[in-house]
């Protein structure tokens, strides 16, 4: 190796520093995306299962792509890759989180085989872009579109958010939840913007999931902590006027840095008065502006409860920001953080007031307001975790809808979609000279995945399935629809069966995941410097004999220098899949 | 360790110096070492060459990834220990620093060029021989170099967009390749919006920012002219049209004494009024800078929930900005004066933008200041970028940098030369001609310097998964029947069919970039070979130092 002597090696880089090259380091690098892969791929679909983690001391039951992804806490840099993608095709598409790290994997793993026989990546990344663009352009193709004032136009947000829903722990109550998400959404009017600020969605827990309910264009919260005189309080109103404020109404000290120094013990009487007369300036001022609704974001004390109950006005204090916000939009009211120079411009008004009882719970409902750019909903369950579950379905749902709404085109679900782009490929793949051609037909057979996972977690055997629907699209004129029944374990048209998602969220997995899977065949080398906080993972490094390695849970970090190891041992998977929990954090699994 | 002290160091400088020093002389302790760390640190980088070129992932030592092909990112991330090697380092960060592309060329270029003098050493050349080779061939290439310009047409006019372009689109497709089609023509739209109407074409480097938002395709990207905040206003109210701009660097509150004061209050009618003349200072000064015209406030502090209440009744935007940096480019975009005292601005001081609205991009709330299209107001540009990975995304901003850089130096002198190893093939022909007309020992130096040269059209065909050896040969003998400007065609990669090259070859490198590189490289090289003794004192820092022996080995 060295032709000049005995010299030993030259060491270049920065003690503790772990690097791997070659064909070796990618696949073990494809290998560790698989084992994340094999961690959420059960929960695609209606039929798919739900995880629980449990982190510290709260437990997470779910079946969200993106939360399982964000809850792993994944140490391996390349596999941080889908966690990446994940939390994208949350932010951008809201659904679809689950898909999109399936496929970013089923492509690396269609690729491995490529990569052991020395195919250079650059090639398979060239053909991976390439396919992936013609399978955006095929579902820009296929989408059928909608008018916004057809009829036909809320039937389809129906059946995408019941489809959104579809795969969710509150599934069999979509009946209930479909229409009360696209109520929600098409109460907005259009500004769709802040869709997490706009709709709130509250968790009461107790009572029955069917329960759950929506205030359409109007606000609810529940009771605020109450003061005596509360009771006394009138507490519904036809047409109130609302003021809302930043004001602390209670007695108390102006100011730290203030301090009273009186001369005269006469004048002390005075001071006390003067105290008294600030708060009922205050409340004076609130009163006097012709409000009949006082909401504080600080405490309402004792005083101005009972004062405000004298007088016929209702009051409630320490208020949520975001409900604040949400009354502000809703009533057109603007928070006030002095009670001087109120005006009538600053009040906000709804047709009507209540405070309502809702199982065992008490709640402020503000309905008919003139703005109306807000709903709330509120949702019902047994347990803590069920009702985090479902607000977190009822959110994907949400965006669903959202990206409906303003794409106004769909594509059928089921794994259809991806049949038929698939066949598409295939086709487009004869035509291809070179090696592109069996990476285009290898590209096309990842994107099976999807329906494949979806029997495969539904019981049935997917190859059975999966033969009938390529031969279906491709004999078919009329079968580019044909996706996966779930019920029967029989292909069925799901466009037909209502099974619809928006073309956004289609096309936007289709990129996320191509480009994903370029980024991890892009890597020649991986470099791992030690810590600077962290000297113990250099010398652990250093002084662990090779073997002992996987049981440290700090030498996680090097997860890469692992597989190397492990490929070196003997055969280029040993063990991977096995104990993919090493990839993560010491947890789960053990 | 102790073992090879008693091996190398001479008893005479040791005593000379503090324990625990080392000492390496002579050809193969020091020279020779040297030549292989740069060797090693050229075989790391130069997979990533060219836009076939590999990624590298890279976990620094405070835990962030990155992933990359940019040459300069790596070496610097890399962290690397050996004095020599970090010459190569510091060259590649001169190069991104002068010229942003050709990094790789430099680090590359110079490992060739070094591993090349082990053949030279083993048929007995004197280092002062390599070295006086090296110099007279790399006056040779500049002056070569610089005939190959007349090949192509240059850069004539920076304002062109299709001009510039041409310019832009090798360097972004060298990084990102399958992306430049899209990246070209945004870096291209944003340079010429911040361009001067008078004078000669130029760009700041520093005046075109990317604002990085995860989520979404590449192709969702696009230019703003002005600035683009990655936080939402404080407002209920989220757009404003043709505003005037009111830029404070200091919060917007009540203003509180440095030293510990308290305020005494002698009887009831101070206290009822100390609360209301605190509220009524506040009002003053929000509604000078209202009357004044202002209708967007930005702040560099906090802004308290009185001013807010305030502002809000006086129909004004207001925006907080945490970075001093962001606040000044925001500055520049809108042509405000930052102020540091509460109160109206004079006119002067005020900027103007003609949209600002608060627009949701991937679920989080964005401020957006966007002049109106050739206005020429904006001094600033903006690309928002999107892309589904964070470390595509940060990819993707350093090859926005290096295209930036590159339009900068295609405005200063846009001269071109054939890209895609068409000029390396040329130059390393010449050189080799050159080589038979000189009569010293230094003649095998520069026949070496000649082959080096091959290393780009060599890497970028093994990158692109081409037979390097028939690639290389169809192209000498293309050089040698006169084409020019024949280069190595990456298309080609994966149909058996291809011979690999193009006789007329659309890449095209800026001049400057390429000189600068060459330049570079060589005196890398130069001076890694002058040193023939490398002398280390003992590292301070005790028990680590056990370990930390870079040259010793493990």
């Amino acid at each position: 190796m060295n032709p000049y002597g005995m010299r030993p090696g030259i060491i270049l880089l920065r003690e503790g520093t772990d690097t791997s090259q070659g064909k070796a380091q990618l696949i073990s690098n494809i290998n560790a995306c698989q084992a994340i892969s094999d961690a959420i791929r059960t929960t695609l679909g209606p039929r798919g299962m739900d995880k629980l983690i449990s982190s510290g001391r709260s437990v997470t039951i779910s079946n969200d792509g993106a939360t399982i992804m964000k809850l792993l806490e994944i140490e391996h840099p390349a596999a941080k890759t889908l966690v990446d993608i994940s939390m994208s095709q949350d932010a951008e598409v809201g659904d679809g989180t689950t898909t999109v790290v399936l496929l970013a994997v089923e492509i690396l793993k269609q690729m491995k085989p490529f990569v052991e026989e020395g195919v250079h990546p650059q090639i398979l990344m060239r053909s991976i872009r390439d396919a992936s663009m013609l399978a955006v352009k095929k579902v820009e193709e296929l989408k059928v579109t909608f008018d916004k004032d057809s009829d036909q136009f809320k039937d389809m947000l129906l059946k995408t958010a019941s489809t959104a829903l579809n795969s969710k722990l509150i599934s069999s109550h979509q009946d209930l939840f479909a229409p009360m998400i696209v109520d929600a959404v098409s109460s907005l009017d259009g500004s769709l913007e802040d869709l997490r600020g706009m709709i709130a969605i509250k968790k009461i827990p107790g009572g029955d999931v069917r329960q759950s309910f929506l205030v359409k264009g109007g606000v609810a919260f529940k009771k605020t902590f109450s003061y005596a005189g509360f009771e006394q309080m009138t507490k519904s109103f036809k047409n109130p006027k609302i003021l809302l404020l930043n004001v602390e109404l209670e007695l108390k000290n102006e100011k730290d840095n203030a301090e009273v120094r009186i001369e005269n013990p006469e004048e002390y009487q005075s001071i006390v008065e003067a105290e008294w007369q600030v708060i009922y300036d205050k409340l004076d001022a609130c009163v006097d502006c012709g409000a009949n609704i006082v909401l504080s974001k600080l405490p309402i004390g004792d005083l101005a409860t009972q004062y405000f109950a004298d007088r016929g006005l209702f009051c409630a204090g320490r208020v949520e920001e975001g409900d604040m916000r949400r009354v502000a939009k809703a009533t057109g009211a603007a928070v006030q953080t002095s009670t001087n120079g109120i005006y009538e411009g600053v009040l906000g008004t709804c047709a009507e007031f209540e405070e309502k009882r809702m199982g065992d719970e008490t709640f402020n409902v503000f309905t008919g307001c003139p703005c109306s750019q807000t709903s709330t909903m509120v949702l019902r369950g047994g347990t803590e975790q069920f009702i985090a579950e479902s607000e977190r379905s009822v959110h994907d749902s949400l965006m669903v809808v959202k990206r409906s709404l303003m794409s106004r085109s769909v594509v059928a679900g089921g794994g259809a979609v991806e049949m038929e782009v698939a066949r598409h490929l295939r086709e487009h793949a004869l035509t291809i000279e070179g090696k592109g051609q069996l990476i285009v037909n290898a590209f096309a057979k990842a994107l099976e995945i999807v329906p494949r996972q979806l029997c495969e977690n539904a019981g049935f055997d997917p190859n059975d399935i999966l033969s009938a629907l390529r031969r279906k699209h491709a004999q078919d004129e009329d079968g580019k629809w044909f996706g996966v029944d779930i019920e029967n374990g029989d292909m069925m048209d799901t466009f037909e069966a209502g099974v619809w998602e928006p073309s956004d969220n289609k096309s936007n997995s289709f990129a996320s995941a191509a480009e994903a899977a370029n980024v991890i065949l892009s890597i020649d080398e991986t470099v791992i410097n030690p810590r600077s906080q962290d000297p113990g993972a250099a010398t652990g490094m250093m002084g662990a004999p090779q073997g002992g390695m996987g049981q440290k849970p700090l030498s996680n970090m090097m997860g890469g220098a692992m597989d190397a190891v492990n490929a070196a041992k003997g055969g280029s998977r040993s063990g991977n899949l096995g104990n993919g929990v090493s990839y993560l954090k010491g947890r789960g699994g053990g | 360790m102790a073992q090879s002290m008693a091996y190398n160091a001479s008893a005479g400088l040791s005593g000379m110096l503090k324990k625990g020093h080392q000492s390496f002389s002579g050809l193969t302790d020091a020279t020779l070492r040297n030549v292989e760390a740069c060797r090693e640190i050229s075989t790391v980088t130069r997979t990533s060459l060219g836009p076939n070129g590999m990624n590298k992932l890279v976990v620094n030592h405070l835990g962030r990834i990155i992933v990359t092909s940019d040459c300069c990112a790596i070496v610097k991330e890399l962290e690397i220990e050996h004095p020599a090697a970090k010459m190569l380092q510091m060259a590649a960060e001169a190069q991104d620093f002068e010229c942003g592309d050709g990094t790789n060329l430099v680090v590359s270029f110079a490992g060739e060029l070094l591993s090349q003098t082990e053949d030279l050493f083993r048929m007995g050349l004197h280092p002062a021989d390599v070295v006086s080779g090296y110099s007279s061939a790399g006056e040779k290439l500049l002056e070569f170099l610089e005939e190959m310009t007349s090949e192509v047409e240059g850069v004539a006019d920076g304002r062109m967009k299709e001009q510039l372009e041409r310019a832009i689109r090798p360097v972004l497709a060298a990084k990102q390749l399958g992306s430049e089609d899209v990246l070209a023509p945004l870096v291209a739209e944003a340079c010429l919006g911040t361009m001067s109407s008078g004078g000669k074409a130029a760009v700041n480097v520093e005046s075109v920012r990317v604002a990085k938002i995860l989520g979404g395709n590449i192709h969702q990207s696009h230019v703003v002219h002005g600035f683009v905040a990655l936080r939402g206003v404080e407002m209920t109210l989220t757009s404003c049209e043709n505003a005037k701009i009111a830029v404070f660097s200091c919060g917007i509150e009540a203003s509180a004494t440095e030293a510990k004061g308290t305020v005494l209050m002698k009887n009831a009618e101070d206290l009822k009024s100390y609360n209301k003349s605190e509220e009524k200072k506040m009002e003053e000064v929000i509604k000078s800078i209202a009357d004044s015209g202002v209708k967007v406030i930005v702040s560099g502090g906090s802004v308290s929930e009185m001013a807010l209440h305030f502002i809000e009744r006086y129909g004004m935007l207001c925006l907080k900005i945490g970075s001093k940096w962001e606040l000044r480019r925001l500055c520049v975009a809108t042509g405000s004066t930052a102020l540091v005292r509460m109160g109206a601005p004079t006119p002067d001081e005020m900027g103007w933008c003609d949209d600002v609205k608060q627009i949701e991009v991937g679920g989080k709330p964005v401020t957006v200041f966007n002049q109106k299209d050739d206005s020429g107001k904006s001094k600033l540009s903006t690309i928002v970028l999107r892309a589904s990975t964070s470390s595509v995304l940060a990819d993707l901003e350093r090859a926005i940098d290096d295209g930036v850089h590159a339009a900068n130096t295609a405005c200063k002198d846009g001269r071109l030369v054939p890209g895609a190893g068409a000029t390396e093939m040329e130059l390393s022909l010449k050189i080799i001609a050159f080589a038979d007309t000189c009569p010293g020992l230094d003649q095998y130096a520069i026949r070496a310097f000649g082959k080096a040269l091959e290393v780009v059209p060599r890497t970028l065909a093994e990158n692109a998964g081409l037979d390097q050896g028939s690639v290389l040969a169809a192209l000498g003998a293309a050089h040698a029947s006169g084409k020019k400007s024949a280069g190595i065609d990456i298309d080609a990669m994966g149909v058996a069919t291809a011979t690999g090259i193009k006789d007329e070859t659309n890449v095209l490198d800026l001049y400057a970039t390429k000189s600068t590189a060459f330049r570079l490289a060589i005196d890398a090289a130069l001076t890694v070979l002058r040193v023939d003794q490398i002398i280390m004192s003992k590292q301070a820092g005790g028990g680590r130092n056990a370990a930390m022996d870079p040259m010793a080995g493990m």
